[in-house]
């Protein structure tokens, strides 16, 4: 059995979780290589020298494993400063859309300085600058520290997976149901572009969403009344005005919901600088007034663990007042929750370089049809669900530990020789 | 019971798919002679095209639903439409058309009209919206339904279209008005205060088995009034849930023995302006 080599925070959820699935399963614990300390500058190779407690990883390589970088602003700040145009790393082979320019990019110095408040959008584009460059650098030092070891998500497919745009063309390209994207040939711009488009295609319902969010932040729900030419975004984008500086925006944890002009437009065009991805608003299925969407989890092409999240509002993944469910408490029949497994199969699939991801999957409205809408390279922080008695982490340990990695964990098990 | 729920989703309208026609089919198909609710959901893109081509067809077409009992027009999510965007129009000609009909839900509130509300057996009518015009109000205040036993209406806010005032609301609570109203709901209300406070005393309590102020912008201070009432005793159920009531009334409301719901306590804006980080999975 290949070891399994850890790049996150020690001590979190994700860390501590693994480690205990680990343990209850009788498996050597995992090495874990601290996120912050290479983002310092720490080689790979050095870490893994320090961490592995004598495990000689040349006679099985490792399997490596990326971890989110979590909520820590520490990590946060390395990484837009990581991301600025004075950097020492400007390895940007892995940014799906690098030549677009960041607007009013922060230099090294400044970045160092942000200060922490709390859910302020610093710098999305700049973090997703870094973050390439930081898999990037991940993937060369991998390939010298420790040969033969093979990524549980590539590097590149994670990149991917983290920008919308990418992963809906990426889908699209599969053959994946996706919803509509507002301009096939050419996405909108700004906010003006939008409009015109929404209003010209007739799309008077769209979903807008920062390239490179998760949780929910940056997410938009927008609609135009074709007649009177109103506009409602519901949206958990706050924002900060200021007389004599730009206006702020932030995470609010809760859902607000604008009718004027100057206020929509300042966020969606803050959006479209940053890089954003609009998309039609599909009517998904509800239960009582409420509507819901799936998170399926899919370990090496298996669908697994599956959540509703049922909520009164149009963004479901807003992690806080939202009721979560088992597929069939939400209403959804069986054979509709075998498509959804076989959707996000299928979703997964079109990133062959990876093996473990949470996909968001629609199921709309009136015809029951499913529509991947995200695909999670750490979608597995799952509580409370279990599939086959087993937790997300010790079902994902199981279906390692029982493979002998000769090719790449998400190839199809028939040539693999395992059941 | 047999209930069938129409709808037209956005792609299918844009593919040509009509209301209209889906209600001639039902009417012509086996099921509709023993039909007795019918849901229409989103007519197709409410927030651009009215219900009047629902009214039409239903009108058409109500001698193929003999045994209808209840029709909901308007039944969608926010996921389909907002509620104040979806576009009612005069529904009053569906009343001579179905003289059978018990129940009637309306969901929409804009370019709604109920221009001449008579029937001799409805005893339901509720309307969800996020705003009830004036006009609608006076249609009810002039109505004749004689055997009305359940009268529920969200009023909602002036943004959405609520541009009456308490004077609009209370030709609805004389005595005589509705002799037979037993379901009493004036509720999602911006005004909910003044209206707690017109009917803590009002006669009509008499009658009432239930009284749903719920939904709304309830305070202390139509609380206060309502819990002083000797009238409310009589009450089965007093629904207040969804309210702006401080801890302590809330308690003193548990405390009364009275058949009442508190739950649901809103919190002011500022309290609930916590934020979070984008990175959190």
């Amino acid at each position: 059995m290949r070891p399994m080599i850890v790049i996150g925070i020690p001590g979190d959820k994700r860390t501590s979780g693994i480690q205990e699935a680990r343990s209850d399963l009788g498996m050597p614990p995992a090495i874990i290589l601290s996120y912050p300390e290479f983002l310092q500058g720490r080689s790979l190779g050095d870490l893994m020298e320090e961490q592995n407690n004598g495990v000689d990883l040349s006679a099985a390589p490792p399997l490596l494993r990326l971890e989110s970088p979590g909520s820590s602003f520490e990590v946060e700040r390395a990484l837009i400063a990581l991301g600025a145009p004075d950097s020492d790393d400007i390895d940007d082979s892995l940014h799906p859309y690098a030549d677009r320019p960041d607007p009013r990019p922060l230099r090294v110095k400044v970045a160092r300085q942000l200060k922490d408040m709390q859910g302020v959008l610093h710098h999305p584009s700049q973090w997703f600058r870094g973050y390439c460059r930081m898999l990037a650098r991940l993937q060369r030092e991998a390939k010298t520290a420790c040969p033969g070891s093979l990524w549980l998500n590539d590097p590149t497919d994670i990149a991917a997976m983290t920008d919308k745009r990418q992963t809906q063309q990426i889908l699209s390209e599969a053959g994946i149901p996706i919803p509509r994207p507002v301009g096939e040939d050419q996405q909108p711009t700004d906010y003006a572009s939008l409009r015109e488009m929404m209003l010209s295609r007739r799309m008077h319902r769209v979903f807008i969403k920062l390239a490179f969010g998760s949780a929910a932040s940056g997410v938009v729900a927008y609609q135009i009344h074709p007649v009177t030419g109103a506009e409602i975004a519901l949206t958990t984008v706050g924002v900060e005005n200021y007389i004599t500086r730009p206006p702020i925006y932030y995470n609010s944890g809760k859902l607000r919901r604008y009718t004027d002009t100057a206020t929509i437009s300042g966020i969606i065009n803050w959006i479209y600088q940053h890089g954003a991805y609009a998309e039609q608003w599909i009517p998904k299925a509800g239960l009582k007034g409420k509507a819901f969407d799936i998170r399926q989890l899919v370990v090496l092409r298996e669908a697994c663990h599956a959540i509703a999240r049922v909520s009164p509002t149009p963004i479901t993944n807003l992690h806080l007042r939202n009721q979560r469910m088992s597929l069939s408490e939400a209403g959804l029949a069986e054979p509709i929750q075998e498509q959804v497994r076989n959707t996000a199969v299928q979703a997964l699939a079109a990133f062959p370089r990876s093996g473990v991801a949470g996909i968001d999957v629609l199921v709309s409205g009136g015809s029951q049809q499913c529509f991947v809408a995200d695909v999670n390279p750490f979608g597995d922080l799952l509580y409370d669900v279990k599939y086959r008695g087993c937790s997300t982490y010790e079902w994902e340990m199981k279906v390692l530990s029982a493979r002998d990695y000769i090719t790449h964990p998400s190839t199809p098990l028939i040539k693999e020789g395992l059941s | 019971m047999t209930e069938v729920k129409l709808s037209i989703g956005y792609d299918e309208f844009e593919e040509g798919q009509r209301i209209g026609s889906e209600i001639e089919k039902l009417g012509s198909s086996s099921e509709s002679a023993s039909l007795t609710s019918l849901i229409i959901g989103d007519w197709g893109q409410a927030y651009e095209n009215s219900s009047e081509e629902v009214v039409e067809a239903l009108v058409t077409h109500s001698a193929s639903f003999p045994a209808l009992r209840k029709l909901f027009v308007g039944e969608m999510s926010y996921e389909e439409c907002e509620i104040s965007w979806i576009t009612q129009s005069d529904l009053s000609p569906l009343l001579p058309a179905f003289p059978e009909l018990q129940s009637l839900t309306i969901q929409g509130g804009n370019e709604l009209s109920l221009s001449e509300l008579k029937h001799d057996k409805l005893e339901e009518l509720i309307i969800i919206s996020g705003g009830l015009s004036k006009a609608v109000l006076e249609h009810i205040a002039a109505s004749q339904l004689p055997n009305l036993r359940k009268l529920e209406l969200y009023l909602g806010v002036e943004d959405y279209g609520f541009d009456g005032g308490l004077a609009d609301l209370l030709p609805l609570i004389e005595v005589g008005k509705f002799p037979k109203l037993t379901y009493l709901g004036l509720k999602n209300s911006q005004i909910q205060d003044e209206i707690a406070a017109a009917l803590a005393n009002a006669p009509i309590l008499d009658q009432l088995d239930t009284l749903d102020l719920s939904l709304g912008t309830l305070t202390d201070e139509g609380a206060e009034l309502l819990l002083a009432s000797d009238r409310i005793k009589g009450l089965k159920a007093l629904n207040l849930s969804h309210h702006y009531m401080s801890d302590e009334m809330i308690s003193r409301w548990q405390k009364s023995g009275l058949p009442v719901d508190v739950s649901d306590k809103q919190e002011s804006d500022d309290e609930e302006d916590w934020r979070y980080p984008s990175i959190t999975e």
